[in-house]
């Protein structure tokens, strides 16, 4: 075992007298201040790093020619990043080519509680989710399941209606 | 606060005097020395190489068809991607550099006699890995030295006597460059490699503890000099320095000389010269200067006697105990190696 | 170092730390607006242009903004890199501590750019001086101006005295030199004290640009700054195929306009249309009437003009420019430019008779009429016509099917061989043997049917080949080929009966009767005897 240093002997010598306490404080003060905001400073752009810019493109897609959209009917169509996306219409069995914008509804096929895929179930007038049996009304509102609970909604997309086009907006990125 | 306290030492039974113990290794006076620091020197790069490292490989794709796009993203548009990537190709340079001075330091002190020679052969397995981490490190960018520079040395590989073949098709993953070369280059990068020097730093370290760092002496010295000082605070105080002196170095180099990423590999058209990092100059240069398998025989032989030389030395000095043969043979293997370095680095081809 | 000393060393160092990191915080949201294109890219004024800059920006500030939006002053090439001039060049001189002269020839472009400087070099267009021995020069000297000396008729009001006095002496050539030589290019000559200018004729630079004879640069005449003053006559002057004092042909700046030199002008056809158009060859206005020109003007802003790269089928595919056909990459050969255009013609349709382009091994076109010379010439490091027509189609091949751009071709052709063998090789003749039974004048362009037959093939003959060349019906047709013909018709041919009638009433009956039986013959021709009196 080898002897310590004298230096803290000194230090423990001089530890009664109150200025050398003060520059021992100080300088311990502004060290710590000094390595915490520099190394911060470099952390903080190391997490910016790992952040990319959050911009998320969209284009207008084609889905259908509307008088060709039966009401009551719907479409299934995947957008270019790779969401399936559910596209229904409503009302009556009037003039399929009066087309009103509020006929129309695009929802994601991705249930908010988890991620799993929905399906809709014609028969049961709802869409449903396999995993924890969420399940929803056509307007995309949770019904029953997890998502009730957590008073969520199916993600909706934005729709047009063009010179008897429906367009859709979709996000050009993803995985795809 | 004080229950928390105890819980605490409940559930971490640590004495903390033997902790102290443990770690508050006393330093001998003579690292009072700046360039005794420079052992420290390389294990701080290699944490920053480890964080820089890591970050980047959040976006490096390891496949001949993405790897060069991925460096592009992280240069010309991850935010502050630029920065990082030249942080890590600087402390690369500056690691090597520091683990080729640290080792010199070493063998002109002598740290490396009995009992001690273990920690240089341990030593010696650090510098290999090093360099084997800052080749496969450059491989990785898919430039066109980096393609054809890992061609070139998975060729060279066959000359290693009876395992060569299976270790360049271990090196490539089949028998040429192909798709799963760039993977293999990174695993070994990115984890084996990093692994293997985590496992040999602590062996490294953990022997220097266990012999105590060898106590030298300075004509110079004042009598009455303390010899001995205590690791915390103050020589841990002396590593923060340099890490910040290193973390200023680094910033100041990656602003200034920020890394370009050259053209794309193209496996279809060799460059005119053909170069591999700079602290393989020295290799490159001794390969051309005789038969690939000459050279690369007497490569290994070379790095073999580096290896033993503690041995070779305790033999030497059993013998004639003042010989300072070691110090002849250290200055006339650090020149020859400038020298063959710096020619590789002036000419062409 | 006591304890406390190192933790205020480490606080400082810390900060040191902090402030680096704030510079490269700086630099990376400088990186970021640069990559919006908020800021413009960084002008780099190389250290020895320093002085340059600011003197001449203030003294021609608009030269240095040129400058400014270039891409050299991105790269940081500044004034003195291209201006600079070498000890024994004739036009360099000493300026503020820089040895530079005002020209900046091929050769000094060439420093950079040595594939660009070849390949030009090698073309026709830097043989465009060649019309100071051609019969366009002898129409700008001698018949729109004089090439003896001239005396003012009577004197200019307010301009009777002084320097401006317009004197003794009308300048003849001031028709050629501000209207031919400003495309073509003149032989730029520098004045002496004696009053001779001189030329590559006189100073005969050898391979490096340096004159060999150094006579003449005793008594250059020079500015108070010591410049070399240039004959007026050839200076300004940016001709495609100027002749410089360092025996370096052409003018770069004639299609990289300085000092922007910008490639996205140059790709656009009115650059070519400063030259490329008029009466003679209206390339320009043939190119707006076509579909493509129909196409680019409205797709311009589509077609990626500033980017670094053009190549035709990977950055732009909207419609071809003048450069797209004629000069810049494609995706069928490998996105490589030519800044040899001739590389990619195959029938030239400047001289009278139209000829196709087999070349010899100086990049001539073989004039030979026997077929296997003309094999000997085109084995002898030749190249054949139809090699330069595939490079052609290459890019033709980027928006149109091979049998679309087969068809073309031989529409192109039948019209071009029609002209040739219906009014180019007829009217050839018929010139011919007015001038072997020596029915004309010695001189050129005195006599009625020398005009008549230079507008036939030079400007109406040219026009209807080059409308049917780039697709423009009206130029081949309206403006081209019925002009021919009424030209032929109705103006050839009568005045050749005239001539041949007022030959035999003055006694030169046999030459007469010889070339009459030229025309008569041409005129039996069926496809000409619709127009003989039944």
């Amino acid at each position: 075992m080898h002897p310590t240093a004298p230096s803290a002997d000194l230090e423990a010598a001089h530890a009664g007298l109150p200025r050398r306490r003060f520059l021992a404080t100080v300088s311990t003060t502004a060290m710590t201040a000094a390595l915490l905001s520099s190394y911060g400073t470099f952390a903080a752009m190391a997490a910016r790093f790992l952040l990319p810019a959050r911009e998320r493109r969209t284009a207008w897609m084609l889905v259908s020619d509307v008088a060709a959209f039966r009401r009551g009917t719907t479409r299934t169509l995947v957008a270019p990043a790779g969401e399936r996306i559910v596209v229904a219409r409503h009302g009556d069995a009037s003039d399929p080519a009066a087309a009103a914008l509020d006929d129309f509804v695009a929802l994601s096929s991705t249930c908010p509680h988890l991620g799993c895929q929905v399906r809709f179930e014609p028969q049961n007038h709802r869409f449903f989710c396999p995993c924890h049996n969420g399940t929803f009304d056509p307007e995309g509102r949770a019904t029953g399941g997890p998502p009730f609970e957590a008073g969520q909604s199916l993600p909706r997309y934005e729709l047009r209606i063009d010179r008897g086009l429906l367009f859709i907006r979709v996000p050009l990125e993803g995985v795809a | 606060m004080g229950r928390l306290a105890a819980g605490l030492r409940e559930r971490l039974p640590v004495n903390r005097a033997r902790l102290r113990e443990l770690t508050n290794e006393p330093v001998p006076h003579h690292l009072k020395h700046w360039w005794f620091c420079l052992g420290g020197t390389p294990l701080y790069l290699f944490v920053v190489m480890v964080a820089t490292g890591i970050l980047l490989a959040f976006y490096y794709e390891a496949s001949p068809g993405r790897a060069w796009e991925s460096v592009r993203f992280v240069s010309e548009q991850a935010s502050y991607g630029w920065f990082l990537r030249s942080i890590h190709r600087w402390a690369a340079t500056l690691m090597v550099a520091a683990v080729v001075l640290h080792q010199m330091r070493v063998f002109f002190t002598g740290a490396y006699r009995r009992p001690r020679e273990f920690n240089w052969v341990i030593g010696m397995g650090l510098l290999v890995l090093t360099l084997l981490a800052g080749f496969t490190g450059y491989s990785l960018v898919y430039e066109q030295l980096s393609f054809w520079g890992a061609t070139v040395a998975a060729n060279l590989t066959e000359n290693v006597p009876l395992l060569g073949v299976m270790l360049r098709r271990f090196l490539l993953g089949g028998d040429s460059y192909n798709e799963h070369t760039l993977s293999r280059f990174f695993v070994l990068h990115g984890a084996v490699i990093p692994v293997a020097i985590v496992v040999l730093l602590t062996l490294h370290v953990a022997l220097i503890r266990l012999h105590g760092i060898t106590e030298l002496r300075f004509r110079t010295e004042r009598p009455g000099t303390p010899r001995f000082f205590d690791f915390f605070p103050d020589h841990l105080l002396t590593e923060l320095l340099i890490g910040l002196v290193l973390m200023i170095v680094l910033c100041t180099l990656a602003s200034v000389l920020p890394v370009p990423l050259g053209p794309r590999a193209d496996p279809l058209s060799t460059p005119e010269v053909i170069k591999p990092e700079w602290f393989f100059y020295v290799a490159f240069r001794w390969l051309k200067l005789f038969s690939e398998r000459t050279a690369f025989l007497s490569l290994g032989a070379i790095l073999l006697a580096m290896t033993l030389w503690p041995f070779v030395d305790g033999s030497i000095r059993k013998r004639r105990p003042d010989s300072e043969a070691s110090v002849v043979v250290g200055i006339a293997a650090v020149l020859a190696i400038l020298g063959l370095t710096v020619w590789e680095a002036s000419v062409a081809h | 170092m006591s304890l406390e000393f190192k933790k205020v060393v480490i606080a400082v160092l810390g900060l040191l730390f902090l402030s680096s990191l704030v510079l490269v915080q700086k630099l990376e949201l400088d990186r970021r607006r640069v990559e919006a294109r908020l800021d413009p890219e960084p002008v780099v004024v190389p250290a020895a242009s320093r002085q340059c800059v600011t003197c001449h920006g203030e003294a021609t500030p608009g030269l240095v903004d040129h400058w400014k939006g270039s891409k050299h002053a991105h790269k940081g090439v500044g004034c003195v890199e291209c201006h600079q001039a070498e000890e024994g060049d004739a036009d360099g001189f000493d300026h503020y501590g820089a040895r530079i002269a005002a020209i900046v020839t091929p050769r000094d472009c060439g420093r950079c750019h040595p594939d660009e400087a070849q390949e030009f070099a090698a073309s026709h267009h830097a043989r465009g001086g060649n019309i100071l021995a051609s019969l366009d020069n002898l129409l700008a000297e001698q018949v729109e101006g004089s090439r003896v000396p001239m005396s003012p008729h009577s004197p200019t009001p307010g301009r009777e005295e002084g320097s401006d006095a317009i004197g003794d002496a009308v300048n003849g050539l001031a028709s050629a030199q501000v209207g031919c030589k400003q495309c073509h290019g003149s032989k730029v000559a520098l004045l002496t004290t004696s009053g001779r200018s001189i030329s590559v004729d006189d100073l005969k630079p050898d391979a490096h640009g340096q004159p060999t004879n150094r006579a003449p640069l005793a008594d250059l005449e020079r500015s108070e700054a010591g410049m070399p003053l240039f004959d007026p006559g050839t200076w300004p002057n940016t001709g495609i195929g100027r002749i410089n004092l360092d025996g370096s042909l052409g003018s770069c700046s004639a299609c990289h306009s300085r000092h922007d030199f910008s490639a996205r002008r140059a790709r656009q056809p009115e650059n070519c249309g400063k030259c490329h158009l008029g009466p003679d060859h209206p390339q320009k206005e043939i190119y707006e009437e076509s579909k493509h020109g129909v196409a680019f003007r409205d797709l311009k802003d589509a077609m990626n003009l500033d980017a670094d790269h053009w190549v035709l089928g990977k950055d732009y595919s909207q419609a071809p420019t003048c450069a797209t056909c004629h000069m810049s990459g494609n995706t069928r050969n490998g996105g490589k430019v030519t800044h040899d255009p001739g590389e990619r013609i195959s029938w030239t349709n400047r001289p009278p008779v139209s000829l196709v382009m087999d070349t010899d091994n100086k990049r001539e076109v073989i004039k030979e009429i026997d077929p296997s010379r003309r094999a000997e010439l085109l084995a002898d490091g030749g190249e054949p016509w139809q090699e330069k027509r595939q490079r052609m189609q290459d890019v033709c091949l980027h928006c149109h099917t091979p049998d679309y751009v087969t068809n073309f071709y031989k529409q192109y052709d039948d019209f071009v061989v029609l002209f040739n063998e219906k009014f180019a090789k007829p009217g050839q003749a018929i010139m011919k043997a007015l001038r072997d039974q020596k029915l004309l004048t010695p001189a050129d362009f005195d006599e009625q049917v020398e005009w008549t037959w230079y507008y036939l093939w030079h400007h109406e003959g040219r026009r209807a080949r080059h409308g049917a060349s780039m697709m423009a019906p009206d130029y081949a047709h309206w403006h081209g080929m019925y002009e021919v013909a009424d030209r032929f018709y109705m103006h050839l041919v009568p005045e050749v009966r005239e001539i041949v009638e007022r030959a035999a009433a003055d006694g030169k009956k046999a030459e007469a009767d010889a070339a009459a039986r030229v025309l008569d013959e041409i005129l039996a021709r069926p496809e000409h005897r619709w127009s003989r009196p039944q």
